[in-house]
């Protein structure tokens, strides 16, 4: 291949644009490398957690569920150092899984377990985050596959100083997905 | 949620999508110009396109992130949105994969061998003239098909690698009633919808060059001989801008020889074809269960029975999927469509929910009694491949290859098809959802909140299925299999599957969003939200008898094999590059340390960082170097337990304590890992699953060559040229690979 000819030709595809934005790229490389090698070294991660003593109630076609039990949760600040105006994350991690729930009394006494149910998600940092998420729920004596889901809204607090979660509370409800989230059409 | 992001709106003022329209431009003349070899990357470093570090210079009317000149504050260009042409998302039926024919080994002509067949034919002008091999795999004992008189294959599967046509021959290995109405005898063009444009020949890359994407089905016990043959262009320059026409196909995640691994050095040229041979066998195979007397060690025969079969059932697997592995493009040729998937079959996953054995754990998938099939019925077990798309203005796939910290595309398709629909019957189904995506990380939930049940991670039915109502961020080519039960749906409903990741770049996900906020249609990521309709089409014919058991899988019992030694591998950027080689070596600003030497080193896989001794256990901890970035990272060749995330065992998520090979370690987070080196041996690779991170050069070759003739210590490492593979001597040795 004669490199030199494809060369030409290659450059003389790049708009005019392109070229004249080319002036003055000394500085921007310098910058760029700089940057590129201080990423190796300043990754900073902070690492807490709170476990909240919960109860609640929630609507179930055997009747209304009464729900207790602590949920842990793991926080991790991380400082994103690639783009310095990007807010650092935490990754948060819902234990769910001392969560019971009971219907009826005596003979009628059902209890209602979670599974081994984690929630992770993803969030911005910052002083207060509202969260809700669905939680699955089934009888003790049956298996996965006669779970439901409630709702569960979780309000955090978040030391913005020490990067650490202090506080929040959990609030239960019924599943209100389970009718906005599912739609109708018409069966051919 | 930030104001850097990827894509910008449809809504964004005409001046911004003319200005990101240009910059996209110029970026793909440079693009096109760098892939057709006209400028290299030394080139582009000295023009000011590329920094040293390998990154695109933020220059308005380049980079998508550089300051907009239409916007007040710090806003990107962004890119341009894909056209949509007036296509409706849920407007098309979503298509099951097509299942690639499987014949005797006899019609292979020429016949497989066990050494690679070095019979010379004549190659193109264009590939450098004279005469070369036709098979690619390179020569001599050491890429022979190891065990191949023990395990001979028994099946064939014939593919090629060509370039977008019509589907003529379309097998999806259901009835048109479980493929949403799809009539499997009308030819199926190359679209990502029928209302948008036919895509053209050199854009798009897929096995056989047609869509759906492609399916093979095995069975333990049954050896595969699968030949690919390049039908991709001899001219290099005729790639549509991006990909190229070498290739290697990485089985993801086989346990074989490396000669079938699809090593990323061990790359073909057009006209010329590969003999993958997959023993499909279990791991231990040397040395647990030998006699073949465990019926769970198994694979289906075709009158219902077991073949049973030597190794650990502990290990048996599942969901696999195939894909190109060629070096420093990876990323640029899967996104062109060269993956499918892989379903393995075995006495405890059957493919068969109403035989009642004992051993079969009649998960969702189909009746024998129906179907005839003794094994691997689709009709309830789905694969579901996800992959975000973009493309230009006139419809065409497009790809932004100097994206380094990841590609990101706007549009979801699954299957290839842009968001579309399923109609379901109300019962159980087993979906095999595989990320098929360059860089984006998927959150997967139902619009409704209901309950999924995980009972797969990768190629691995889990311990206990663990029931979610969202799964865990899935990074790319992480397999999740799950079961959803459509019975608690009347017919006439319809819920979807939403991703709840949302991404501002290709380095991480930058937020899970809650369902009520990514149904919002407020997210600045188009690919967040609604990606999948399920229409709930009726009731079954037949009860719903398949099963989801308390116990799935345990893992196998390492507490008595030795930990022989322990490995440290640290993925960062800023990468060094201490070896030039031409061919073996890439420069990007992507890396991996190996046992804290003191530098991260870019790709070169003729440099050996690991070289565990074969028939050893070892622990390997992979760390993210950084907090700015998520990395999924792959181990080829064996499956691996996780000990623990950021120094815990308590942080391994109940759907992450069976058996895997890809693991996200999370910004700033790090994994311990235990995994064997056995039964085979070869060269093998550890690296970054964000193919663009893999490309730009976040790979490492490790290898097992202490196993015996015909392998040297060290490895020599390959050198593909269409007139035949010749070996040079590894480039580098990292200090502790021995």
């Amino acid at each position: 291949m004669n490199t030199q000819v494809n060369i030409k030709t290659g450059r003389r595809r790049f708009t005019a644009n392109v070229l004249t934005l080319l002036v003055g790229v000394v500085a921007v490389l310098v910058l760029g490398h700089a940057s590129v090698q201080a990423q190796t070294t300043s990754t900073s991660t902070v690492d807490s957690s709170i476990t909240i003593k919960t109860n609640g109630t929630v609507s179930d076609p055997s009747g209304a569920i009464k729900l207790s039990g602590n949920v842990t949760i793991k926080c991790r600040r991380v400082i994103d150092n690639t783009v310095a105006t990007l807010p650092p994350l935490v990754l948060l991690d819902f234990d769910f899984s001392q969560l019971t729930g009971t219907t009826g009394t005596g003979k009628t006494l059902v209890t209602y377990v979670t599974g081994d149910n984690h929630v992770t998600a993803v969030r911005p940092f910052q002083a207060s985050d509202t969260i809700v998420v669905t939680v699955p729920y089934f009888d003790s004596t049956k298996d996965v596959l006669s779970a439901s889901s409630f709702l569960a809204t979780a309000t955090l607090n978040f030391d913005i100083s020490t990067g650490t979660l202090t506080s929040g509370t959990l609030t239960y409800g019924t599943n209100v997905f389970k009718s906005s989230g599912v739609g109708t059409f018409t069966v051919n | 949620m930030s104001d850097r992001n990827f894509f910008l709106s449809e809504k964004a003022s005409k001046a911004r999508l003319r200005e990101a329209e240009r910059a996209r431009q110029n970026r793909w003349d440079i693009i096109k110009a760098h892939s057709q070899g006209q400028v290299t990357r030394r080139d582009l470093i000295k023009m000011g396109v590329l920094t040293s570090a390998g990154l695109l210079v933020p220059i308005s009317g380049l980079s998508p992130f550089a300051r907009s000149a239409f916007a007040d504050s710090n806003i990107p260009t962004g890119l341009p949105p894909s056209p949509l042409f007036g296509v409706q998302p849920f407007s098309a039926p979503m298509p099951r994969f097509d299942v690639l024919p499987r014949d005797p080994v006899s019609v292979l002509n020429p016949t497989p061998t066990a050494q690679a067949n070095t019979t010379p034919q004549p190659v193109d002008p264009a590939l450098g003239g004279g005469t070369g091999p036709i098979e690619g795999r390179p020569p001599g004992p050491i890429w022979a098909h190891q065990q191949f008189t023990q395990l001979p294959p028994v099946i064939a599967i014939q593919a090629t690698m060509e370039g977008a046509k019509t589907n003529n021959v379309y097998n999806p290995g259901v009835p048109s009633l479980q493929n949403s109405g799809i009539n499997p005898a009308s030819p199926i063009p190359f679209k990502f919808h029928p209302g948008l444009p036919t895509q053209n020949v050199l854009k798009d890359w897929t096995y056989n060059g047609t869509i759906p994407p492609k399916l093979m089905l095995a069975r333990y016990g049954e050896p595969v001989l699968f030949r690919l043959s390049n039908k991709l262009p001899v001219n290099q320059n005729d790639n549509g801008g991006f990909g190229i026409h070498t290739i290697s196909t990485h089985e993801h995640n086989g346990h074989h020889g490396a000669e079938n691994d699809g090593f990323t050095g061990a790359f073909f040229f057009p006209n010329q074809f590969y003999d993958y041979h997959y023993p499909v066998v279990l791991a231990g195979r040397n040395t647990i269960n030998t006699t073949a007397t465990d019926a769970r060690a198994s694979g289906p025969t075709d009158a219902g029975g077991l073949n049973k079969i030597p190794g650990d059932w502990h290990e048996t697997m599942s969901t696999h999927w195939f894909h190109d592995h060629m070096f420093s493009f990876t990323a640029q040729n899967v996104y062109k469509g060269m993956a499918g998937m892989f379903n393995i079959y075995s006495g405890l996953d059957r493919g068969a929910e109403d035989i009642v054995d004992g051993v079969n754990l009649r998960l969702p998938s189909g009746r024998a009694s129906v179907s005839g099939k003794s094994w691997g019925n689709l009709d309830y077990d789905v694969n579901l491949m996800l992959a975000d798309k973009a493309w230009d203005a006139n419809g065409q796939l497009a790809f932004d290859k100097f994206e380094f910290d990841g590609f990101l595309g706007d549009q979801m398709t699954v299957n290839l098809t842009f968001k579309p629909f399923m109609e379901v019957e109300r019962r159980k189904y087993r979906f095999r959802i595989l990320n098929g995506s360059v860089s984006r990380f998927f959150k997967i939930a139902l619009s409704d909140g209901s309950p999924m049940i995980q009972i797969g991670n990768d190629g691995n039915l889990l311990p206990s299925p663990v029931v979610l109502t969202q799964l865990d961020e899935q990074g790319i080519a992480e397999r999740y299999d799950i079961v959803i039960d459509f019975s608690r749906y009347s017919v006439g409903q319809k819920v979807w599957m939403v991703n709840l990741a949302e991404h501002a770049d290709g380095k991480k996900v930058d937020k899970d969003l809650t369902i009520s906020e990514a149904l919002s249609g407020n997210s600045p990521d188009p690919c967040v939200g609604k990606f999948l309709e399920f229409r709930v089409a009726r009731n079954p014919a037949q009860p719903d008898i398949s099963q989801v058991p308390s116990t799935l899988i345990p893992n196998p019992d390492l507490s008595a094999i030795p930990v022989a030694r322990e490995r440290i591998f640290e993925f960062n950027r800023g990468a060094g590059q201490t070896t030039n080689d031409p061919v073996s070596s890439f420069f990007g600003p992507w890396g991996i340390e190996t046992d804290n030497q003191g530098g991260t080193l870019a790709a070169d896989f003729g440099r050996i960082s690991a070289a565990p001794r074969f028939g050893t256990r070892e622990v390997w901890t992979l760390k993210n170097g950084g907090g700015g970035w998520d990395h999924p990272i792959h181990i080829h060749f064996e499956e691996c337990q996780t000990l623990a995330r950021d120094g815990s065992a308590a942080n391994v998520p109940a759907w992450e304590r069976g058996r895997k090979d890809v693991w996200r370690l999370r910004p700033g987070g790090e994994v311990k890992i235990t995994l064997q080196f056995r039964d085979f041996g070869g060269m093998f690779m550890e690296h970054c699953h964000n193919t663009m991170h893999e490309d730009n050069a976040m790979l490492l070759r490790w290898e097992i060559d202490d196993g015996g003739a015909p392998f040297l210590r060290p490895l020599p490492t390959p050198r593909p040229t269409p007139q035949g593979v010749t070996f040079v001597a590894p480039t580098d040795i990292l200090p502790t690979a021995f």
